[in-house]
């Protein structure tokens, strides 16, 4: 019997049904990396983009065939709910269009294409986990794996100074962001003396709050999120980032990085801290406020459509935050429902930028979308549409998106903040209908303009047009796709509101 | 001795790594800060182990460990490929992208 235990020692009882997209990445991720050492350019070049494909489609299904069960898995450890299916299926999204969108790139070319997908497919695990996690532990390795690989990533494109920088600007900034959440966990920890979310909360809740030690734990855990989900004022390595990193991959970190992060504010903040809001709605209010005016008005000047995009995705980061900070069932609803929303329309206007920077010599300059409604109009409308969205206009999905956010917080009685999301969406209109006045206002710069001017406009310019003239089918079908569900979902928006409230409603237990 | 004064170092230490990243201009050193502010964190993990007498914190600094291990050999890895391509190795003259 003793012998009998010592040769099967029973270790905590693993739900592989419920782990099954994480596996199906984690596969994945080692797959990629092996098929990308075989020495035929074949295999590299086409069949480990494919791999990574396969991949995620099969993470979706995994995350679909286990949609109705709600398991704690590995100790409790990871929590496999609608939240977590939810955000998986968000990121695997986010992840097919970034296969795509990087297909015949640059960067994967330079860094080796077995490297470059296999840690994207890294960085998804790391959000899973993220999202997933139910104590400060898995938390940290969450995030920290979710963001060593997007650091090497933003790098990848190693001959152009930009890139590099890019990637070391961000890995500088971003392990600042993680030691303060660290530092952070490590006072919650010290207040509670639990690591479990539920333990912190049961903790809480027999009369710890309000404890120095605990809100100052609060405190740095909130400035640690908000410098991965670019909340002002945390924002400032964003237009950076953005500008300089491999566009496929400023699209990934754009709509895949955003969509984790306020996935797991929703968790930290409804799940481990309700006890406290009174302590931190006020600080998230305020800043999603900050976000929504440096956001909006710093856009206003760009003349890098990703610096314009970087803006934007600040003052979306505000948007979305109103959400986590009403503390609402329906604001969770909204906030979910904002994030499927973001993908889309961020897609769609990355899928065009990709296409027009091989397409073109400007680069990511306005110059590059001059006269694309007439010269392009497969690209130019999914770019439209996409601008449309992101500034919130009726029968795109942007307009449910805002709509159910200003309805969550007028609900809860801030009024003022919603008041301040119109104003924010009546300036950025003010910068996405200069991207739209120069698709369909502007003729193309002519050929001797683009000598002038030489090759590199701006940085992040040359290196992607070397395959000049090609088609670009796959980045038209991501353009097109996600630009159609942007419409799609803006008139029939009830599969939306369905997914959104099946994810909110596993957070209500708590709220 | 009491828990204070463990959370004073701790506190200290995480002080001058904040510090360093902010004024020093040499990657390498501002990688070495942040270290510091990790180990900081661990510091302050097992000492709240220590007081509450259960290993969680404990096994939470062994974690911090090995992620800042690699967050190291990514940084140390950008400024190897930075210094093959005779890039400036000065935090202040990163420009090329204008913040």
């Amino acid at each position: 019997m003793i012998a009998a235990a010592l040769i099967h020692p029973h270790g905590p009882y693993i739900d592989w049904a419920a782990l099954s997209p994480l596996v199906a990445l984690v596969g994945g991720s080692v797959v990629v990396l092996m098929v990308g050492l075989l020495r035929s350019r074949f295999a590299r070049t086409q069949v480990v983009p494919f791999l990574t494909l396969v991949s995620l489609g099969v993470t979706i299904g995994f995350v679909i065939w286990q949609w109705h069960r709600h398991v704690a898995a590995i100790s409790g450890a990871l929590a496999f709910d609608q939240l977590t299916g939810t955000i998986t299926l968000l990121v695997a999204a986010g992840g097919i269009a970034a296969t795509l969108l990087s297909w015949r790139g640059q960067a994967p070319r330079e860094s080796a294409h077995g490297d470059f997908y296999s840690m994207m497919l890294g960085s998804i695990t790391g959000m899973v986990v993220l999202v997933a996690a139910q104590n400060l532990v898995t938390l940290f390795v969450g995030l920290e794996l979710l963001s060593i690989p997007l650091y090497v990533l933003c790098a990848t494109e190693m001959h152009r100074a930009a890139s590099l920088e890019a990637g070391l600007k961000y890995l500088i900034v971003g392990s600042v962001g993680s030691a303060t959440l660290v530092y952070g966990l490590a006072l919650i920890y010290g207040a509670t003396g639990s690591t479990d979310f539920s333990g912190i909360a049961g903790s809480i809740s027999q009369g710890h709050s309000s404890d120095v030690l605990l809100l100052t734990g609060i405190a740095l855990l909130t400035v640690g999120l908000a410098f991965k989900a670019s909340i002002a004022p945390f924002h400032q390595w964003t237009p950076d980032v953005y500008e300089g990193a491999p566009t496929p991959v400023t699209a990934f970190m754009a709509v895949a990085t955003k969509a984790a992060a306020f996935g797991v504010l929703l968790r930290v903040f409804d799940v481990m801290l309700p006890a406290e809001h009174l302590n931190w709605r006020p600080a998230l209010l305020v800043l999603a406020a900050i976000s929504i005016v440096v956001g909006n008005v710093g856009a206003l000047g760009q003349s890098s459509l990703k610096r314009l995009l970087g803006y934007s995705s600040v003052a979306q980061a505000g948007y979305i935050l109103a959400g986590v900070a009403v503390a609402t069932t329906l604001g969770a609803r909204a906030t979910i429902l904002y994030l499927v929303v973001y993908l889309l329309m961020n897609i769609a206007a990355f899928g065009a930028i990709v296409a027009r920077e091989r397409m073109t010599p400007y680069g990511d300059d306005f110059d590059a979308v001059a006269g694309l409604g007439a010269e392009d109009p497969w690209l130019a409308w999914p770019l439209t549409i996409a601008m449309l969205a992101l500034a919130g206009v009726p029968a795109t999905a942007g307009f449910i998106g805002k709509f159910f956010l200003i309805d969550a917080l007028v609900g809860a009685g801030y009024t003022w903040l919603a008041i301040l999301i119109v104003v924010g969406s009546m300036i950025s209109l003010g910068y996405y209908l200069r991207v739209i006045n120069a698709v369909w206002m502007r003729s193309a710069p002519g050929p001797s303009a683009s000598a002038a001017a030489g090759v590199p406009v701006i940085a992040g310019g040359s290196p992607e047009a070397d395959a000049l003239g090609q088609t670009h089918i796959e980045l038209r079908f991501a353009a097109v796709v996600f630009g159609g569900a942007t419409v799609f979902f803006g008139i029939v928006p009830q599969p939306l509101f369905d997914l959104a409230q099946h994810a909110a409603n596993t957070l209500s237990g708590a709220l | 001795m009491t828990i204070a004064w463990y959370l004073a170092v701790s506190a200290l230490i995480f002080a001058i790594g904040v510090g360093g990243v902010l004024v020093r201009r040499n990657p390498l050193v501002v990688l070495l800060c942040l270290e510091l502010m990790l180990n900081a964190a661990n510091l302050a993990l097992i000492g709240f182990s220590r007081m509450w007498g259960n290993d969680d914190g404990q096994i939470f600094a062994l974690i911090v460990m090995v992620v800042a291990a690699c967050e190291v050999t990514v940084g140390l890895g950008v400024i190897v490929a930075m210094h093959r391509h005779r890039l400036p190795i000065d935090v202040d003259s990163m420009r090329e992208l204008q913040g």
